[in-house]
C-alpha cells in the first residue's frame, strides 16, 4: 500500500476530514477560473464546515475556483467539492468562464489586446 | 447555470502554457504573472472512480499532481489565467479539462529538444484550439531558424511561430499578445 509507505498523507486526510470523503462535485461541472460569488451567507451556520465558511468569506467579491483553492489552500478537487456543496444551498452563485460562455467578442478582445499592451 | 450572470463585465480568461518538461513553462508564467506563480494540488482519483458513478467507491485516490497558475488583472473583474500544463504523459486527461474554455495555448519549444512539442501541437492542433509555438531562446542555444523549426514541427502556416526569451516580461507580453491576436482571428474566421 503506497499510504503505508507514505508519511505524509496530507491531501488524502485533509480531502476526507473537509469533504467527508467525497471526491466529486455534485451539480453541474464548473471550470477551474469560473467565476464563484457569494450570494447568500446561512442562518444556521453549524450544517456549514469552517473552510465551507472560508470559502464564502473569499468569495464576497468575485472570485475564482482556482484562486479560492489557493487562499483555502486545498486541492482543486476537494475546492470544488466545497463550492458545489454551497451552489447546492444557494449560497453562492458559480459562472462559467468568458470563453465557455460564447462571451469573447471583438471588444473583450481588444480589451485584453490594450490591457496586456499596457502592462 | 441557475443564476443571472451578476456582472457581465466579470470575465476569467484561462491561456494555457504547454510544452515539455523543463522547457520553461513556470518561467514564462512568472515573468508575467502578478503573483508567484501558485501551485495548486490537483487530487486524481483514479479515472475508472470517475467514470463509475454507480459504486459508491469515491476517493480511489492515488495521486497528487501540482498545477501552476499565473494571474494578471487587466481590470477590476478581468483576469487573465496562465496555466502551465503538466508535462508527464500520464495526466493528459488533466489537459483535456484544463483545454475546455481556454482562449488559446502557447507551445513552448526547446530547440535541443524539438520532439518534446510535439505532443502538445499534436493535442492543440487535433482539438481546434488556437495556439501558437514559442521557441524559447536559451542562453548559449543555438540560433535556430523559425522556418525549419516550423517545418520540423510540422506547424501550419497560420500558426504564428516566435522565438521568445521565457524569462524576460516584454517577450512575454508579445508572446501573450501574439496568441490572443491570433485566436481573435481565428474566432473571426469561425464566426
Amino acid at each position: 500500500m503506497a499510504a503505508d509507505e507514505d508519511p505524509d498523507p496530507g491531501p488524502l486526510v485533509r480531502m476526507f476530514a473537509v469533504t467527508g470523503g467525497r471526491a466529486r462535485a455534485v451539480g453541474e461541472a464548473f471550470d477551474v477560473i469560473a467565476v464563484v460569488t457569494t450570494i447568500g451567507m446561512p442562518y444556521d451556520q453549524a450544517g456549514l464546515s469552517p473552510e465551507h465558511l472560508a470559502a464564502l468569506r473569499v468569495a464576497t467579491r468575485p472570485t475564482t475556483v482556482a484562486d479560492i483553492g489557493t487562499r483555502l489552500r486545498l486541492p482543486l478537487n476537494i475546492t470544488r467539492v466545497l463550492l458545489s456543496d454551497l451552489r447546492r444551498e444557494g449560497l453562492v452563485s458559480i459562472e462559467a468562464p468568458a470563453a465557455t460562455a460564447g462571451v469573447l467578442n471583438e471588444r473583450i478582445y481588444q480589451e485584453v489586446l490594450n490591457g496586456l499592451r499596457a502592462l | 447555470m441557475d443564476y443571472a450572470r451578476s456582472d457581465p463585465d466579470t470575465l476569467a480568461i484561462k491561456i494555457l502554457i504547454a510544452g515539455g518538461f523543463g522547457v520553461g513553462k513556470t518561467t514564462l508564467v512568472s515573468a508575467v504573472s502578478e503573483i508567484q506563480p501558485l501551485s495548486t494540488e490537483e487530487l486524481l482519483s483514479d479515472r475508472g472512480a470517475r467514470i463509475d458513478d454507480t459504486s459508491g467507491v469515491e476517493g480511489k485516490t492515488t495521486t497528487t499532481v501540482a498545477l501552476d497558475f499565473g494571474r494578471i488583472t487587466l481590470r477590476e473583474g478581468l483576469w487573465i489565467y496562465l496555466f502551465g500544463t503538466p508535462g508527464q504523459d500520464r495526466f493528459w486527461f488533466m489537459w483535456d479539462e484544463l483545454a475546455i474554455g481556454a482562449l488559446g495555448a502557447v507551445v513552448l519549444a526547446d530547440t535541443r529538444r524539438l520532439g518534446d512539442a510535439f505532443p502538445a501541437v499534436d493535442f492543440f492542433e487535433q482539438r481546434r484550439i488556437p495556439y501558437m509555438v514559442a521557441v524559447n531562446q536559451f542562453d548559449g542555444a543555438r540560433r535556430h531558424d523559425p522556418a525549419v523549426v516550423r517545418r520540423a514541427l510540422a506547424v501550419p502556416g497560420h500558426v504564428p511561430l516566435m522565438v521568445c526569451d521565457a524569462r524576460d516580461r516584454e517577450s512575454a507580453k508579445e508572446v501573450l499578445l501574439t496568441l490572443v491576436r491570433h485566436a481573435r482571428e481565428m474566432s473571426a474566421v469561425r464566426a
